[in-house]
């Protein structure tokens, strides 16, 4: 049985820490924080991994700006986040694209990124580091939806509007993101 | 092209069951009758939920100074704003302000009645001695002599004659009935009068300068009634000033 350990851990409880945080009690606004940076951070990681950090601190900085307007509840309050985040993510890619000058294959080798074999990691350890390559290896959508339902706790409703797609394409997205994560981890040799 | 365990047998596949696919994505975990191939599936999305690392909560001081600066600083201020503006408001301003609202009150009040002549002989003398207003019994000559001035005219020409031709009875003590509907005769409607205290010039009676005091602060009363034919009649009466 997988047991969630990041998202939907306020459950009940949700409104009242909203609120706090609103009213300005730092404590609350703590939890809420430590309950959603590290989900954040993994899906800044498949998504963006060269600015995962920054994308994630840019994130908060937008949602405390726009924290005492939010109205919602736990879901509505994880699809802002990652929706602004995701947003953050667009936003700098535009600019990095704008900046670049020289096509990459003038680029030195040195220079260019270099990518750790993720079905080998995963064989080694599956864990969070790990995983988080592993869904780096899957095409875009298919990886934004796995993370957005896993991490975000966030249903294929809400995933489809936050993506801008089809309830039914991201049902499909979905499914075909564990088929291909099924097919990395074959490949690899870990049948468990 | 690799070998995967479940490609010999894609109908009926567990990885091609989408029940179980969708328990994943929703955080069910993996189902029981799905096969050996998802269990991977199962532990990488297990994995990728799993505690946070010491590096995922380095940022909480940058987004906590940020919290601070823009929710939790404005916050104090708008509560110290509410706590000046409702607490000492409610505690000291409403006490004095309600005080003064009921002095005003009650002096506007006391002043208007004294001016319509509608207080006690007494207080209407004092009324009348302090604030000018109307000398006890002044009304009632006015309105006498404006009735007469109406009755001449073979019409109400006040509300005291209007009601006295037609109830037929006495006319109100004070005259301060407010008729609405017309009176039943034919004819152009009736005027309204309209009583003004009018403060006259002071004429000091011949070979007596100063006057006497009571010359000053005893205004007399003239009452003007404007019609429809805009005449004018002064019925008024001048204490003291002949």
């Amino acid at each position: 049985m997988l047991v969630r350990i990041l998202g939907a851990v306020f459950g009940e409880e949700f409104p009242a820490v909203l609120a706090a945080a609103q009213e300005g009690s730092e404590a609350a606004f703590t939890r809420l924080w430590l309950d959603a940076n590290p989900a954040l951070l993994r899906y800044l990681r498949v998504i963006a991994p060269e600015s995962a950090e920054d994308a994630a601190a840019e994130t908060w900085l937008q949602v405390v700006r726009g924290l005492r307007r939010f109205r919602g509840d736990e879901a509505a309050w994880r699809a802002w986040l990652f929706t602004t985040a995701r947003r953050r993510v667009i936003d700098a890619s535009r600019r990095r694209s704008r900046r670049r000058e020289e096509p990459l294959h003038d680029a030195p080798a040195e220079a260019l990124p270099v990518a750790a074999d993720a079905a080998d990691e995963a064989m080694e350890r599956l864990g969070t580091q790990s995983a988080i390559a592993l869904l780096g290896e899957l095409p875009r959508l298919q990886a934004e939806v796995v993370l957005l339902r896993v991490l975000a706790g966030l249903d294929t409703n809400a995933v489809a509007r936050l993506l801008g797609r089809s309830p039914g394409a991201v049902r499909i997205a979905g499914h075909r993101g564990l088929r291909r994560l099924a097919e990395i981890l074959a490949r690899a040799g870990v049948t468990l | 092209m690799p070998s995967l365990p479940w490609t010999a047998h894609q109908d009926g596949s567990p990885v091609d069951d989408d029940t179980f696919l969708e328990s994943l994505l929703a955080g069910n975990g993996l189902q029981a009758g799905a096969g050996a191939e998802l269990r991977p599936v199962a532990d990488a999305l297990a994995a990728l939920g799993a505690h946070p690392a010491g590096d995922e909560l380095t940022g909480l001081a940058a987004a906590r100074d940020e919290f601070r600066r823009r929710v939790a600083e404005p916050a104090r201020v708008r509560q110290s704003h509410r706590w000046r503006s409702v607490g000492l408001v409610s505690r000291l301003g409403i006490r004095v302000a309600s005080a003064a609202a009921v002095a005003v009150m009650g002096f506007g009040g006391a002043a208007a009645v004294a001016y319509a002549g509608a207080l006690p002989s007494s207080w209407q003398q004092f009324a009348h001695r302090t604030i000018g207003a109307p000398a006890h019994g002044a009304s009632h000559e006015a309105r006498a002599a404006t009735g007469a001035a109406g009755s001449a005219a073979h019409r109400p020409r006040s509300r005291h004659t209007a009601h006295q031709a037609r109830s037929g009875g006495p006319p109100a003590r004070h005259g301060f009935q407010y008729h609405t509907r017309p009176p039943h005769h034919a004819g152009p409607p009736p005027a309204r009068p309209f009583v003004h205290l009018v403060r006259p010039p002071i004429v000091p009676p011949a070979g007596r300068w100063p006057p006497p005091l009571r010359n000053i602060i005893h205004w007399p009363v003239r009452t003007e009634q404007i019609g429809p034919d805009a005449s004018v009649s002064n019925a008024g009466s001048m204490r003291g000033v002949s």
